[in-house]
């Protein structure tokens, strides 16, 4: 097999994995705090990437444009979850997550109506120069994606493992009944891990644009892929829905490169669907243990 | 609501839509409506499908569109390059899809929360991918050339003919879907999307009914692809994409989640919808126009339309269940005694070694006794003592760590809820588990689930078999209301009735199942004295019908009154078994809990 083939796969799907594994986290955050998938998640990176690029364009400062996308997803995030959530916690579970679809169709529909059908595209964070990585050649804003990643997750841990908000998150994800009833307050925590979820999939959305370009209708994919990697991790664990994450991005990538990239997506579907056959599969023979409980 | 009258509101229903479907093409004449009439026909042919599977079973499936790719293709390939008969390739493709939906809802339903929707998107995923790569398809620029759609040979070359055909497809599958409804599936599935604890304990596979969903959903799907590509006469990969499984969910949720004719009017609006912003050259605006309506009425009316006009039928023909409030029975009537119990004094449960901790605490440990066939035994304890846990264990709610627990000599402590029902084991629930979305008859009804055979091809049909099943079923629950004293409440929904009258609903619908062994959950608690009585009394005439009792209660003066056999936890563990007598007079059993009894009655 040659090494930089190898390479120069690799490090580009370690580069898209990142984003994915970003999803996957909100996913996990959101799901484990109020019970509901949120299907606008990959909305967020859309929009993060949009906001960014259209702040750019109109001469706003680089650093003040990251912020102000980062902002236009937290705020969104906040939105939907008092808007469109908070009003109807009593209904039953699939009609919550039935309106975070709606929820992203209209994103999606204004972003299409207020950016237009073309991608966006945005300058580097450091230019449009490349850096020699094993060989590979890559964007340098690469190294910004994946610099910001890494200290996206690290702060999040950071905040999942040490302060009192991320620990009743924590408390959530093990038994969201059980922590109700300890008083987590899960009405203010569930507006909080929408905010963050929603500002944590913008970030990535601009950090991400330099190399993909934004367009309208690209939410749709991160979520579904961001949606595997957090399925992968049985939608519990943030860690392992990061790695879960981060799987996709490189199977997509390998996908491509060794097989063919019309076949890619079919790959990471067929991937999904086939552990969801054989996880569920095992359970015809066992006593169902009820691994995602949403409800 | 009584037969005669839903009869009533379909007759009315039905005759309405044939008058709107014939007037559509004179009142609005000319090609380019009479086109959206079809292509809104066809996609309602799906839609009414997607109720079942949305609405009924709850599922949210994202991917819906790529069963009516399955149609799509099935009807491009097989009548352009191999020229079939496109009725008999509508069929061909319903089936192929129908198949599809089954291998991969099996395994998937068994794991709870939402995964069907991303797998089914997964799939539909997979789908455009293969029609763009594999050369059968066309490609990206699909096939063209499809005939005008056929039925074994006679074309239908005329718009307005094939217009009413698609339209008649619809009618069918609107039968189909209402017959489902109306049937013990249909009940079935109300119930699991209440509570899915109470449709195990009589006897309800929950992943069964949402398979069958799924399956008759992508059936009709297919269906619906076929019919709008034969309008097209073309097809590719871009006809049904993810946007297309988006009106379809939109239909559904305008039209209202559980209504089947909502359905097809769903799929009427959202196309008149989207053909009006074309009109208005807003093409742009209608994935916001869609999304916002979906959520706006989620929020808002998650009746729909159609939700609507049926509680204005219901209102006009003043059918909202009987007003009064439900008076004392007179008589209560009897009830028709279990045909073969088990010899009284066997053993009909036995408990053995049963362990069973949370963490480090041992809720139950080391717990073992045995109920004898025809009598009335109950587990008692203070708060905590492990009772419920106990209970739980033996309805299959909850695994044991260790132990055994045996029905009638047959080990059970591996088994589901709904495989402990089927075996005749009935069970009522210390908080109310009723299914609330339905009528104390209905209610009572799905307890004789594990007695009815009806499966879904013969309700879909509704043959006359499944007619006359559902006949017995209604009367033989109206005897079970009838012995709990309900005679009157049928057509009530439960919510309307008294607290104490909603348990005597939930020991029906346990009686409904005929159990050889009943499991009671503390049925005294929040009932006041009189109820407390009659309760008693209920249940010593349950016991005069051979069926043996298992009862948790707090309540020691029905637990005296009425027990053959006591069995005492304290802390996890038995402390004492036995008849009434000796067990009040045991000294751990004074300590342990009667001793706080009589203190609290001193002080």
């Amino acid at each position: 097999m040659d090494f930089l083939v190898f390479v120069q796969l690799l490090l580009p799907g370690i580069t898209t994995g990142c984003v994915y594994a970003l999803v996957a986290l909100g996913f996990v955050l959101c799901a484990n705090v109020s019970g509901v998938v949120n299907f606008a998640q990959g909305e967020y990176v859309m929009l993060g990437g949009m906001v960014g690029a259209s702040l750019v364009d109109l001469h706003v400062p680089l650093a003040l444009a990251i912020v102000g996308a980062a902002l236009a997803g937290a705020l969104l995030g906040a939105a939907q979850e008092r808007l469109t959530l908070a009003p109807v916690r009593r209904s039953p579970p699939f009609i919550q997550i039935t309106i975070t679809l709606g929820v992203a169709v209209v994103i999606r529909g204004i972003a299409l109506i207020a950016f237009g059908k073309d991608p966006l595209s945005m300058p580097g964070f450091a230019g449009d120069g490349t850096v020699d990585i094993l060989g590979a050649v890559l964007p340098v804003q690469t190294l910004f994606v994946w610099g910001a990643t890494a200290l996206l997750l690290a702060l999040m841990f950071r905040f999942l493992k040490h302060s009192d908000t991320g620990r009743a998150v924590r408390a959530c994800s093990i038994n969201l009944q059980a922590a109700r009833l300890m008083g987590v307050d899960t009405e203010r925590l569930t507006l909080v891990v929408f905010s963050v979820a929603g500002g944590i999939g913008a970030l990535a959305g601009v950090v991400i644009t330099p190399i993909v370009l934004a367009s309208w209708d690209a939410g749709v994919a991160y979520g579904l892929k961001g949606f595997v990697g957090a399925i992968l991790g049985g939608f519990r664990s943030p860690t392992i829905a990061v790695a879960g994450g981060l799987f996709i991005g490189l199977l997509e990538a390998f996908s491509a490169g060794y097989v063919s990239s019309g076949w890619k997506d079919a790959i990471v579907y067929g991937v999904l669907l086939a552990y969801l056959l054989v996880r569920g599969g095992v359970f015809i023979y066992g006593r169902a243990s009820l691994i995602f409980s949403s409800h | 609501m009584t037969a005669h009258l839903a009869r009533r509101k379909t007759m009315l229903a039905v005759a309405a839509f044939l008058v709107l479907v014939a007037a559509y093409p004179f009142v609005v004449p000319g090609n380019y409506p009479l086109g959206i009439g079809i292509t809104a026909g066809a996609m309602a042919a799906g839609t009414v499908g997607f109720v079942l599977l949305f609405g009924y079973a709850q599922q949210l499936a994202l991917g819906q569109a790529g069963f009516c790719m399955v149609g799509g293709y099935a009807n491009a390939i097989l009548c352009v390059r191999y020229h079939w008969d496109p009725f008999v390739a509508l069929v061909a493709g319903a089936a192929l899809a129908m198949l599809v939906a089954y291998v991969i809802a099996t395994p998937i339903l068994k794991l709870r929360g939402f995964v069907l929707a991303m797998a089914s998107l997964a799939m539909h995923f997979i789908l455009i991918v293969a029609a763009l790569q594999v050369p059968l398809t066309g490609g990206a620029l699909g096939t063209y050339g499809l005939p005008k759609f056929a039925i074994f040979g006679a074309s239908l070359s005329n718009d307005l003919a094939y217009y009413y055909v698609v339209w008649l497809i619809v009618l069918l599958a609107v039968a189909i879907g209402l017959n489902i409804d109306r049937s013990r599936i249909g009940r079935a599935l109300k119930a699991i999307a209440v509570s899915e604890m109470a449709a195990g304990s009589v006897g309800i596979d929950i992943a069964k009914y949402k398979v069958q969903m799924f399956v008759v959903s992508a059936g009709m799907a297919s269906v619906s692809g076929s019919l709008t590509v034969h309008f097209l006469r073309a097809m590719d990969p871009e006809v049904f994409g993810f946007a297309y499984s988006l009106n379809i969910i939109t239909s559904v949720i305008v039209g209202g989640l559980m209504s089947i004719w909502g359905g097809a009017m769903g799929a009427a609006i959202v196309t008149g919808l989207r053909e009006a912003l074309r009109g208005l050259s807003l093409p742009l605006w209608e994935s916001v126009i869609m999304g916002a309506l979906t959520v706006v009425v989620l929020i808002a009316f998650p009746r729909g339309p159609a939700g609507f006009l049926s509680g204005l039928f219901d209102r006009l023909t003043g059918e909202r269940g009987p007003k009064r409030a439900l008076g004392v029975q007179p008589v209560p009537a009897a009830l028709k005694p279990l045909v073969d119990p088990p010899p009284a004094g066997t053993p009909i449960l036995e408990v053995g070694g049963a362990c069973r901790s949370f963490g480090s605490l041992r809720a139950v440990n080391d717990v073992s006794f045995t109920v004898e066939a025809g009598s009335i035994t109950t587990l008692i304890g203070p708060n905590g003592a492990g009772k419920t846990t106990m209970f739980n264990l033996v309805g299959g709610y909850q695994p044991l760590d260790r132990g055994r627990v045996s029905f009638l000599g047959r080990p059970i402590a591996a088994l589901m809820p709904q495989e402990i029902a089927l075996l005749g084991i009935g069970r009522t629930f210390q908080n109310l588990q009723l299914f609330d979305n339905m009528t104390v008859l209905d209610n009572v009804m799905c307890g004789r689930h594990r007695l009815t055979a009806s499966g879904i091809l013969d309700i879909s049909l509704r043959l006359p078999r499944v007619g006359r099943e559902e006949a017995a079923t209604r009367a033989a629950a109206r005897d079970c209301l009838r012995f709990v004293g309900l005679e009157g409440a049928e057509t009530m929904m439960t919510s309307a009735l008294s607290f104490g009258h909603q348990r005597l609903v939930e020991i029906a619908r346990a009686l409904a199942l005929e159990p050889k062994l009943l499991l009671m959950d503390e049925p005294a608690s929040g009932l006041n004295d009189t109820e407390t009585e009659r309760l008693a009394e209920l249940i010593l005439r349950i016991s005069a019908l051979g069926v043996s009792v298992l009862l948790v209660e707090h309540d020691m003066r029905l637990v005296m009154g009425l027990a053959d056999h006591v069995v005492v936890m304290h802390h996890g563990v038995k402390i004492a078994d036995g008849p009434p007598d000796l067990v009040r007079a045991d000294p751990e059993v004074i300590a342990a809990y009667l001793g706080q009894e009589v203190h609290e009655r001193v002080a």
